[in-house]
């Protein structure tokens, strides 16, 4: 059965990418330009995972992962980080935000750093999605 | 009014890492979020005889802000700070002002922007163009000047020019705001040689001495925040005084509130804020009226 799979990144060619590989597994691609409007497809659409760049416009993936997995109703969505970003430093941002009082979150499914070959892409969403 | 978001604009050919951490001192004022903004200029990809808009070039200088930002991004995170970024082809100024707008940013930070010589001979420097539009504080940073490095924290002892206008109470909010970032403030107000010259001995020493007192009440405003803050009265050219004191009094920054005032007047006139914006050594943090 085609799951929904929301892809927050705001590189417009990155964003075409993902979704042909959403597609081409079976599964629906839903698309976010920053994590602002990320945060709002996800209360709205309920998506069943969500691929996640980090620098963005308006909030960053850092923080949204950080809201996601604080919100009981959403924490429970699995999460692939996709990002330029290195997996060190993203682990070491979650740590510092808990510095300042808030909970510790757990690391996400899978942290892919970019470029990324869309087999590996693929396996993994087959992986978490099936 | 807080400082919590920064949008720092980099062509990184003037502004790069060390100065926007030289910057981060505002944490201790409230700040917590940065935003990047690299604008690519239109001319550098526009539409070629034979070779048509220049694509490959736009991914290219894209591909490049983006490895310079991501390298600046990952020290920030790892400090616990939010950060975001944008690249952006077209033309500065505007783009400056509409992203500001989107990341309903509290402070503007840029280095001289610059046109070419017949593009400012028309239509004045990009920096003016700033000045005029944005409605947002924006720090022009000069922090590499001719004589090397402006110092490590820029906001550790201020100059701040007051001219008793409504803007000048813009200033004074915006400076209480920095609260735990600056050290002291040197508060400065010029009396115009001109116009004192022709007043009588009497009427100037009660020129003098009501400049003096309202100076004291503004110190007395920052003294009651806990800064340290001393008045000064100077006379003379205002943006030369300026300067002056700030040299004096070893000032790491030039505070200024801008008034409204038309493109003309301004082109013939010019204003304190824009010749201090075009001849200033020291970073110049100014305050529109209407901020």
């Amino acid at each position: 059965m085609a799951k929904k799979v929301l892809n927050v990144e705001d590189d417009a060619d990155i964003r075409t990418f993902v979704s042909t590989i959403v597609e081409e597994t079976g599964h629906i691609p839903i698309l976010a330009k920053d994590g602002e409007e990320g945060m709002q497809k996800v209360r709205g659409e309920r998506p069943d995972l969500i691929i996640l760049d980090i620098l963005m416009p308006k909030e960053s993936g850092i923080k949204m992962y950080h809201e996601l997995k604080s919100d009981p109703s959403l924490k429970n969505i699995p999460v692939v980080m996709l990002s330029g970003v290195s997996k060190r430093t993203f682990l070491r941002s979650q740590m510092a935000l808990t510095e300042f009082g808030d909970e510790t979150v757990p690391e996400p499914e899978a942290y892919l750093e970019k470029p990324v070959e869309p087999e590996d892409l693929s396996e993994i969403l087959n992986k978490i999605l099936s | 009014m807080k400082i919590t978001t920064m949008l720092f604009v980099s062509e990184f050919d003037e502004l790069w890492f060390d100065a926007l951490q030289s910057l981060l001192e505002l944490r201790k004022a409230g700040l917590n979020h940065v935003v990047f903004l690299h604008v690519i200029q239109r001319e550098k990809v526009a539409m070629r005889r034979g070779t048509g808009y220049l694509k490959q070039e736009e991914r290219k200088l894209r591909e490049i802000a983006d490895i310079r930002f991501i390298d600046w991004a990952e020290t920030l995170f790892e400090e616990g700070m939010e950060v975001g970024a944008h690249i952006a082809i077209g033309n500065v100024v505007p783009k400056i002002l509409s992203v500001a707008e989107i990341e309903r940013v509290d402070l503007i930070v840029t280095a001289r922007l610059k046109k070419g010589k017949l593009g400012e001979l028309f239509t004045g420097s990009e920096t003016s163009d700033l000045l005029r539009r944005a409605v947002k504080p924006i720090l022009i940073y000069n922090y590499a000047s001719v004589s090397g490095k402006v110092g490590e924290n820029p906001f550790e002892r201020l100059l701040l020019a007051l001219d008793w206008s409504v803007s000048a109470e813009k200033v004074l909010d915006y400076v209480l705001a920095l609260k735990g970032s600056v050290k002291r403030v040197e508060i400065i107000h010029v009396l115009n040689e001109k116009d004192v010259g022709k007043l009588s001995k009497m009427e100037a020493h009660k020129v003098e001495r009501e400049n003096k007192k309202r100076l004291d009440e503004v110190c007395d405003v920052f003294a009651k925040e806990r800064f340290d803050a001393r008045p000064h009265l100077y006379i003379g050219n205002t943006e030369e005084q300026i300067e002056r004191g700030a040299a004096e009094h070893r000032a790491t920054m030039i505070v200024v509130g801008t008034r409204k005032s038309s493109v003309w007047k301004e082109k013939w006139s010019g204003s304190v804020s824009h010749s201090l914006a075009v001849r200033s050594e020291l970073p110049l943090l100014v305050i529109p009226a209407d901020a």
